[in-house]
């Protein structure tokens, strides 16, 4: 595992039935505890200045697979720091040989912290602070599709 | 290297069977033989403040420089021997660990001589984004949480309630789900602790009304942790406009502590020569002693710079261990 919440090992485009049908990338979680799936605000996907909805990602953590609605009910499947999630993202022919600049976003629902909180850690606000303990919620990566 | 650090892990093993051995009874010993690990660690009740850690310090390096047995290791090399895990951090398959998980658990509080003390985990009532849960679905995690400290030999529970405003006041359904909770917790012998926390300190409401539903109900399942940040010299303390900071001095804690379970010893800065600069440590212990409280300081880092590149969280519990001992006279 890399200290990046993006990892490097990972990314790849994907097939089915021999035609490249999108990419996958892992992430960390950048926080001192496990969070329930539930708790998790899906920002978006951006490669290369395109932005990518959450319509169009699936999570796999602990080898499951969710759209981000089955995600918003999960709120007794647990995510641990120590176990990267799978994002599996929809794009027929997926990317192209080279360098990707890839942007992710997304943040939890802290329920012994002030409610105010919530509304701070926005994924799609630029961080104001930078909260090391709650997890960064804006990462960027530049990284090799071979 | 490597050689080196098996052969130590091996000595120390047979170290610890040997200490142990030596200040436990016998049939205690046999009950270990037998695999009932708990009653070897709840026999022997220790006198005083203790010394612990928690493992919440070692957030930046867990995963990465230090596992699960290295947590436990550094706390050994202090001559500490207590520990709080933050349950959802650090067991593995969290919620639902495998019994081949929690024999390794075991194995490493034998081998490394320490006693779980606190079990830290959370009432996550905004779990789902569009609504709190309800008084049933919040003693779902509170029951699962509670056999799961049981099962793990915890007898305090730092138990994160979800907070309503900025005060980190308990949202308004504490009582009626820790009243739920009380038997069951009566049944396992666990003391559900929440933490007084800056910006919280002695003054703010909601202790009193924690001080006070222990009072009525009378039960013995229900305390606190002080986090040692209420102490804190008050030209560091955050205070609101028009509001004066206020810190605490140590004597304000005594008509607390029959109700205080354990304590977290927060450190911010400790100097080179062994003194916390903005905690007044000699006088708080010193009243934990005078006043025959029992329990455990467990070190909990917060600082940020811990996430820092290069920065041994380690070395500074250290420091603080030193000074601690020194004032503990061990």
């Amino acid at each position: 595992m890399e200290k990046q919440v993006i990892q490097s090992v990972g990314f790849r485009n994907i097939s089915s039935e021999g035609k490249v049908v999108g990419f996958q990338l892992k992430i960390r979680l950048p926080y001192y505890r496990g969070v329930y799936l539930s708790q998790i605000k899906m920002g978006s996907l951006v490669v290369d200045g395109e932005e990518i909805t959450k319509d169009h990602i699936i999570w796999r953590v602990n080898g499951t697979d969710y759209t981000w609605q089955e995600m918003m009910v999960s709120r007794n499947v647990h995510w641990s720091p120590l176990e990267l999630a799978t994002l599996i993202v929809d794009k027929p022919g997926g990317l192209k040989q080279g360098y990707h600049d890839l942007k992710y976003s997304y943040a939890c629902t802290h329920s012994y912290m002030p409610p105010s909180l919530e509304h701070i850690i926005d994924p799609y606000k630029e961080e104001m602070v930078y909260l090391t303990e709650f997890g960064h919620t804006h990462n960027s990566r530049r990284l090799l599709i071979v | 290297m490597k050689e080196n650090n098996i052969s130590r892990r091996t000595f120390l093993r047979g170290m610890t069977t040997a200490a142990v051995a030596s200040v436990l009874p016998a049939p205690i010993m046999a009950a270990a033989a037998h695999g009932q690990e708990e009653s070897v660690l709840a026999s022997a009740p220790k006198k005083g403040p203790q010394r612990g850690v928690s493992f919440y310090s070692y957030s930046a390096e867990f995963g990465f420089e230090k596992n699960l047995e290295d947590c436990f290791e550094d706390v050994y090399d202090m001559g500490a021997h207590g520990i709080e895990i933050l349950a959802n951090m650090h067991i593995e398959n969290y919620p639902y660990p495998t019994d081949e998980w929690v024999n390794y658990w075991w194995s490493l509080c034998r081998k490394y001589d320490m006693t779980p003390v606190e079990y830290g985990h959370w009432i996550d009532g905004r779990v789902l984004q569009d609504r709190d849960l309800n008084v049933d679905e919040t003693l779902e995690y509170l029951y699962r949480d509670m056999h799961l400290a049981h099962r793990l030999g915890f007898k305090i529970m730092r138990t994160k309630m979800t907070v309503k405003d900025s005060d980190l006041a308990p949202i308004d359904n504490w009582k009626e789900v820790i009243t739920k909770a009380l038997p069951l917790a009566e049944r396992l012998d666990l003391v559900m602790c929440p933490e007084i926390h800056t910006p919280s300190n002695l003054d703010t409401p909601f202790v009193q009304e924690y001080v006070e539903f222990i009072k009525q109900t009378g039960t013995k399942n229900f305390g606190l942790n002080i986090d040692f940040s209420i102490f804190r010299e008050s030209k560091y303390i955050h205070a609101n406009p028009g509001e004066k900071p206020r810190s605490h001095t140590p004597e304000e804690i005594i008509p607390l502590l029959p109700y205080v379970k354990c304590c977290h010893a927060k450190l911010f800065h400790m100097s080179d020569d062994f003194h916390e600069t903005e905690i007044p440590y000699e006088r708080i212990l010193q009243i934990l002693k005078d006043n025959n409280w029992n329990g455990y300081l467990l070190s909990e880092y917060e600082g940020s710079d811990k996430y820092d590149q290069g920065y041994e969280v380690g070395q500074t519990l250290r420091k603080q261990h030193i000074m601690m001992k020194n004032i503990l006279g061990e």
